[in-house]
């Protein structure tokens, strides 16, 4: 095993930052548009049915299904990865912004607009950072989901370690099929479990410190 | 999936909010019991129109043949069936026994290490035991079951942990026996968040389901492979559409299980 990955570690870790990327770019991705719908929805009360139902549905819709719809629309390689992913990974955070934004109290929201705040100064000074933190939970289980959901797109020939996983499986019963596949499982895991660290000590940095506990 | 996105939300939701939010999902679930099979209904009968009607070629039309697919269909079926079932009877009392009070220590290490074991990629776990085991639809059920044991067993936990300790004492107090409380006071307490946590379970079997066909366990992930395999796209989609369907199906099934699950007092 380690022969194997010290033989290759230049790919291994090529791959790995080819994940990683994948992940946070698209994550990111989804960060923006969830925000966007998340604000949407808190204004116009009306549509928040309509976001939660398709949420449920989208989250109902297995990643392999989304993959099979989207390829004949775009292709194998990055962009199916791209798209399935960002799919998977706005639901979590839409659903939690809605409700982190639900909950901010009308009162701070008048007084701030009382102090001469436009509704945008309003947005990111008071509602985004009191949302924040049940934002940030969203983040996280988006970025733990996305880490397999990008396994999964590899079988379009998407980048990442889910290469690893596909090459032991078309190999196996070969010398290295059990490695192929261990290094791209454990190597899904590791990296998963680095990001979340990484995001919970984002959530240090930048919950406002009024409200941590 | 879902319960684990609303855990987060609930938990740190003030309370004001969240009594108004459950009466609101009260109805969004009302909607999505009826809107549920109308849109599967909707969706399947189109499809089977585009099957009737479309010019398909011969490969095609062997790969899409009504009797495959309803082969396809039933191992999709039976493998996430099966899986839930053994699923059901492993997690829920092992959930039960890590919440008595000589094993309660052991609770919160087992959750740390289950939710480490959900970031593996369920299609890496499948391979693995796959290079381990063997191929066929044993395995396929041993990973699938794997996947979803982590839901169950953390809702069983959670939805027990959360019952109000006076209730089980009162009970106590009243002379029921510890197995009498468990069955008759905790049990129908938990039992929403138990039944949120199998239908999470379906819903990720259904589609976890559709890696069978790699190990040659079957199921309607197949035509998604032929489909990308020979580059057919009326295969692909068809496979992808089907599979997609079952999830909402079973989606539903758990929803209704849930509501019909719940006791009326609450």
């Amino acid at each position: 095993m380690w022969q194997f990955i010290s033989d290759r570690w230049q790919d291994v870790a090529f791959r790995s930052y080819q994940h990683v990327s994948l992940v946070i770019q698209s994550v990111i991705l989804a960060m923006i548009i969830a925000m966007a719908v998340a604000v949407l929805v808190t204004t116009y009360r009306r549509l928040e049915p309509v976001a939660n139902a398709i949420s449920s549905v989208g989250l109902t819709i297995p990643s392999f299904a989304l993959l099979g719809l989207v390829l004949p629309l775009v292709g194998i390689g990055a962009v199916p990865s791209v798209i399935v992913v960002t799919f998977y990974a706005t639901l979590p955070i839409l659903r939690n912004a809605v409700v982190g934004l639900d909950g901010v109290d009308k009162a701070l929201v008048e007084s701030a607009r009382g102090m001469g705040m436009s509704t945008i100064r309003v947005f990111f000074r008071v509602r985004l950072p009191l949302a924040w933190p049940v934002t940030l939970a969203g983040l996280r289980v988006s970025t733990q989901m996305s880490m397999g959901v990008a396994a999964i797109a590899a079988y379009a020939l998407g980048p990442g370690l889910g290469a690893y996983i596909f090459t032991g499986l078309t190999q196996i019963g070969g010398a290295n099929a059990l490695n192929y596949t261990l290094v791209g499982t454990i190597g899904v895991v590791i990296l998963a479990l680095i990001l979340d660290a990484l995001l919970l000590l984002l959530g240090r940095v930048t919950i406002s410190r009024g409200i941590r506990v | 999936m879902s319960t684990q996105v609303e855990d987060p939300a609930r938990a740190e939701a003030g309370t004001p909010a969240r009594t108004g939010r459950r009466r609101r999902l009260g109805r969004e679930d009302l909607g999505m019991l009826l809107g549920l099979p109308l849109l599967v209904i909707v969706v399947f009968a189109a499809w089977v129109l585009w099957r009737q009607t479309a010019i398909l070629g011969p490969i095609e039309k062997r790969q899409l043949a009504w009797s495959v697919i309803g082969e396809l269909t039933w191992q999709h079926v039976k493998l996430t069936v099966v899986a839930a079932i053994a699923v059901l009877v492993t997690a829920v009392p092992i959930g039960i026994i890590l919440t008595r009070p000589k094993f309660r220590r052991l609770a919160p290490p087992v959750a740390a290490v289950a939710n480490a074991g959900q970031a593996a990629p369920v299609i890496g776990v499948i391979v693995l035991l796959a290079i381990w085991i063997g191929f066929g639809f044993w395995t396929a059920v041993l990973s699938l079951g794997l996947y979803a044991f982590l839901p169950v067993l953390r809702n069983t936990i959670v939805g027990l942990q959360q019952v109000d300790p006076n209730l089980v004492e009162a009970a106590r107090g009243m002379g029921l026996s510890q197995f009498a409380v468990l069955r008759r006071i905790e049990l129908p307490l938990a039992i929403p968040v138990i039944m949120a946590g199998v239908r999470v379970a379906l819903v990720l079997l259904v589609g976890t389901a559709s890696f069978a066909t790699f190990i040659n366990a079957g199921g309607l992930g197949a035509l998604i492979t032929t489909g990308i395999t020979l580059f057919r796209y009326p295969i692909l989609i068809s496979g992808a559409l089907l599979i997609a369907l079952l999830a909402l199906i079973f989606d539903w099934l758990g929803r209704v299980l849930e509501t019909a699950a719940t006791p009326k007092g609450m």
